[in-house]
């Protein structure tokens, strides 16, 4: 298999599958929607070529019957109902899945479940019979195809052999255990047996061809024959073509009679290049390496990301503005120039990094709604399983993320996602009761707010009571009674986030077992974002998270030691104030400042950071109040040098897990400020 | 042990060592920087090297492990420098205008700076003159390749990637 044309097919078809994922639930929304339909069968059709390239038989299998239930569906012969979509779906799952393990590195797919290849084609009608040693046999005749004694397979078929095969259709034999492989061929209803088969009808004998297993052992594969390359299945076919698929079929027979458990491929390289008039098949020499199903070793996942042109024309302008500049900068450092002329060019400098930075930010950027897309098949089929009627509504998907970010918040998102189903809106009936409409409503809202971006799930389900939160954080022992009462509603709802926390009295499988959300609320302070709760009991809940454009850039406090500069992550500070020696008491060894009524844990930055230069007196520092986690601790720092926005680099070899730094960064004039990991800081003084 | 021949990937500040006095054809040989610590010679294969510097301000890292000098910017990236004294636990010196940090790439994404005494040059040292080490190894010679007496000189070999093996 071509590598090279491996990934290519791989993004686009990856593409192709998550518009499908979109596509087919709404489709179940609009049936009939022939826009919808069309996209849908050309989608399966697209796959199912460049599998075919690739000789991916499973994927080939799959994608060709399901091909053909749209195209039958758009023709309106079969309609799309909900049984059709669980099979459909049934179907997209294992492409979803074949399309993961490519990426993952396997180069040879697990064969298909018969039982789904039988379910597809009795979508379209064809009556396929499964054999099975023990099937009772139904009223119509299974008759076997074999060709005619003294036909050589090799060669040209000739119309008299070819009548012969379909006259042996009207034979009628009963289904036996032939030792022989054998294809079970129903004529399409309608056909005359003994008069001219059109191409038509011939492809669907080859349908039928394909979705009968060997009866021999399950683990045969049904053999499908690859159509050759550029043939349309629905014109015309040569007589070379016709034997070519004959041979593929013949071959598929003795290397099954060989009795390998190898999936036949034998025909794949006979067909990609020209059906030849003797073609022995060429048995895929390779047969050590398909003997374990192993798939190869994973290779290195390549990260791509499709970028619009016009914004790589943005940036090639931008740098030529930038050489231009330095240019100049060039031309004032040799002769003697003026103060002005040089700030004018650094000023102009300035200006066109900051533009070039943006441009360049700007190319890692995804719509969200590359996450967003997997969401309506989330919703849908969590919502058929509790027997709840929910309708999910995207918003803002255009909205552009950085693309790490993208594959972080994925898993969040899902999980929030599940919650309001599950425990937010109701079951129809108590919606009923409660004058609200059958159909809830689960918003996914995207937006962005300057250097943010704002996630929302909403949901008109039955909210959360405050009172009851509290007493359940007495109960499982977060805190006392007085301390729940002294909770503000906002606090109560933000009790969901701790772990353990659950008021579910069930755990399904879904959620309900209280690990879930302080993940969530980790995996969201990881990217430097915050979550926040609001909700009305009987109306619903509203989750806002709020995350920061990109992941590289952080906004920070800058304190110092002397020369040394820190940065404290800017979403962490509460506020800063003098140190003064008086508002300190030690309680416990520990010693804690007052704040209006509060004492909260001092620490005392210098003696990790400039414990070569030990002092007493603090008098001239300052306080910082920053919040880690749910708690507050006050860090006793030097100077405090203002804000700043700095890019955060990692720390490398042999410093990557040194408590209490998150990387680091350099600062204006060139020096190395390291980044406090708050929580790692804290570890350090206990 | 596998020392192939090699074109140094960048090698500033040193000067490439004169063969035109050593016609005959050793064989297959290394191409190694020298590098002394006091009085013992020790070698890096060039094709671990990314490069040479001068040593600027080293940003102290409070709390980082033992012989972790700190951190330096190399164009953007954030360099670990480790003092090589330390790794052959030698007492520490003070940093000279002799003094030379060598940057070390261990792979693609992992590089590595090495705090030295002086860099000497470039040589490249023959095959046949490398001894592995025997079966009796003191504690630090795991990151020793092998031994080389060449040119009335004894140069230690070091396999960076074991010295640095699990290191994160």
């Amino acid at each position: 298999m071509d590598e090279e044309i491996l990934q290519d097919f791989l993004v686009e078809a990856s593409d192709l599958v998550d518009q499908l994922n979109e596509q087919l639930v709404e489709l179940e929304n609009s049936p009939t929607d022939s826009d919808l339909l069309n996209a849908v069968f050309r989608g399966f059709h697209t796959i199912k070529g460049g599998a075919g390239f690739l000789a991916i038989t499973p994927l080939i299998e799959v994608c060709h019957r399901a091909e053909n239930v749209f195209d039958k569906i758009r023709n309106g012969d079969v309609e799309y109902d909900a049984a059709a979509a669980d099979v459909i779906l049934r179907a997209f799952d294992v492409i979803s899945d074949s399309m993961a393990q490519l990426n993952d590195g396997a180069r040879e797919l697990p064969e298909n479940d018969p039982q789904l290849l039988v379910d597809l084609d009795a979508l379209t009608g064809s009556k396929a019979v499964v054999e099975e040693p023990a099937v009772e046999v139904s009223d119509s005749t299974e008759p076997v195809l074999q060709l005619a004694d003294g036909v050589d397979p090799d060669g040209d078929i000739s119309d008299d052999e070819f009548e012969a095969l379909l006259n042996q259709r009207d034979n009628s034999s009963s289904s036996s255990q032939s030792s022989e492989v054998s294809a079970v061929l129903t004529l399409p209803e309608g056909v005359d047996p003994d008069g001219d088969m059109s191409d038509d009808e011939f492809e669907a004998l080859l349908n039928q061809r394909d979705s009968a297993p060997s009866p021999v052992t399950n683990t045969q594969t049904s053999p499908s024959l690859a159509l050759p390359e550029g043939v349309d299945p629905d014109g015309d076919m040569s007589d070379e073509e016709f034997e070519a698929l004959l041979s593929q079929r013949d071959s598929i027979d003795s290397s099954t009679k060989a009795a390998t458990n190898t999936a036949p491929k034998p025909a794949a390289p006979v067909i990609e290049t020209k059906p030849e008039a003797t073609p022995k098949p060429k048995v895929e020499p390779a047969s050590s390496s398909k003997s374990t199903a192993k798939p190869a070793a994973k290779s290195a996942p390549e990260s791509t990301v499709r970028v619009d042109t016009k914004r790589l024309d943005e940036i090639m302008n931008l740098v030529g503005e930038l050489v231009l500049v330095r240019n100049r900068l060039l031309t004032l450092k040799g002769k003697g120039s003026s103060v002005e002329d040089l700030s004018n060019a650094v000023a102009n400098l300035d200006h066109v990094t900051t533009d070039l930075q943006a441009s360049v930010l700007k190319t890692r950027m995804q719509p969200v709604k590359k996450v967003f897309g997997r969401f309506p098949r989330v919703v849908r089929d969590l919502a058929r399983k509790l027997g709840k009627d929910i309708n999910l509504e995207l918003k803002g998907e255009e909205t552009d993320l950085d693309k790490n970010l993208v594959e972080a918040l994925a898993d969040p998102l899902v999980h929030l996602v599940r919650n309001s189903v599950d425990h937010g809106v109701e079951m129809p009936d108590v919606r009923a009761n409660a004058g609200k409409p059958k159909t809830g409503t689960v918003v996914l809202a995207a937006q962005q707010e300057g250097d943010h971006i704002l996630l929302s799930i909403t949901d008109d389900g039955k909210g959360m009571d405050p009172d009851v939160l509290r007493t359940k954080a007495v109960e499982k022992g977060m805190m006392d009674e007085m301390a729940a009462s002294q909770l503000d509603d906002k606090s109560a709802f933000e009790l969901i986030l701790s772990a353990g926390f659950s008021t579910a009295d069930q755990i399904s499988d879904i959620s309900g077992r209280g690990v879930g959300m302080d993940v969530v609320k980790t995996m969201i302070t990881k990217l430097n974002g915050s979550i926040d709760i609001h909700s009305v009991l009987g109306e619903g809940t509203q989750i806002n998270i709020k995350v920061p454009l990109t992941l590289a850039i952080l906004p920070t406090l800058m304190v110092g030691f002397d020369e040394d500069s820190y940065a404290i992550p800017l979403t962490s500070v509460q506020e800063i104030f003098d140190f003064n020696a008086e508002n300190t008491n030690k309680i416990d060894g520990q010693v804690m400042v007052r704040l209006r009524e509060e004492s909260i844990p001092l620490y005392f930055l210098n003696e990790w950071l400039a414990s070569d230069k030990p002092k007493d007196d603090y008098a001239g520092d300052k306080v910082v109040i920053v919040s880690i986690g749910n708690q507050r601790a006050g860090l006793v720092v030097n100077q405090v040098n203002g804000q700043e926005e700095v890019v955060i680099k990692p720390l490398g070899v042999m410093l990557k897990h040194a408590a209490g730094y998150a990387g680091a960064t350099i600062t204006g004039n060139g020096s190395i400020a390291l980044i406090l990991d708050l929580p790692g800081v804290i570890e350090r003084f206990q | 042990m596998n020392l192939e021949n090699e074109v140094p990937s960048t090698a500033s500040n040193l000067s490439a060592d004169d063969m035109s006095g050593d016609s005959a054809y050793l064989g297959p040989s290394a191409r190694c920087v020298l590098f002394a610590l006091d009085n013992e010679v020790y070698g890096i294969q060039v094709k671990k090297i990314r490069e040479v510097l001068r040593v600027g301000t080293i940003r102290k890292v409070a709390g980082a492990a033992y012989g972790v000098l700190g951190v330096i910017n190399v164009r953007g990236v954030i360099v670990t420098v480790v003092d090589s004294r330390t790794l052959y636990s030698m007492p520490t010196r003070e940093i000279d205008d002799l003094s030379r940090i060598i940057i070390i790439e261990l792979d693609e994404e992992r590089t590595v700076g090495i705090l030295v005494d002086f860099v000497i040059e470039v040589k490249d040292i023959p095959e046949s003159k490398i001894e592995s080490l025997s079966a009796s190894k003191e504690n630090a010679s795991r990151h020793i390749q092998g031994i080389a007496h060449f040119q009335d000189n004894v140069i230690i070999l070091i396999d960076v990637d074991n010295m640095f093996l699990g290191a994160e």
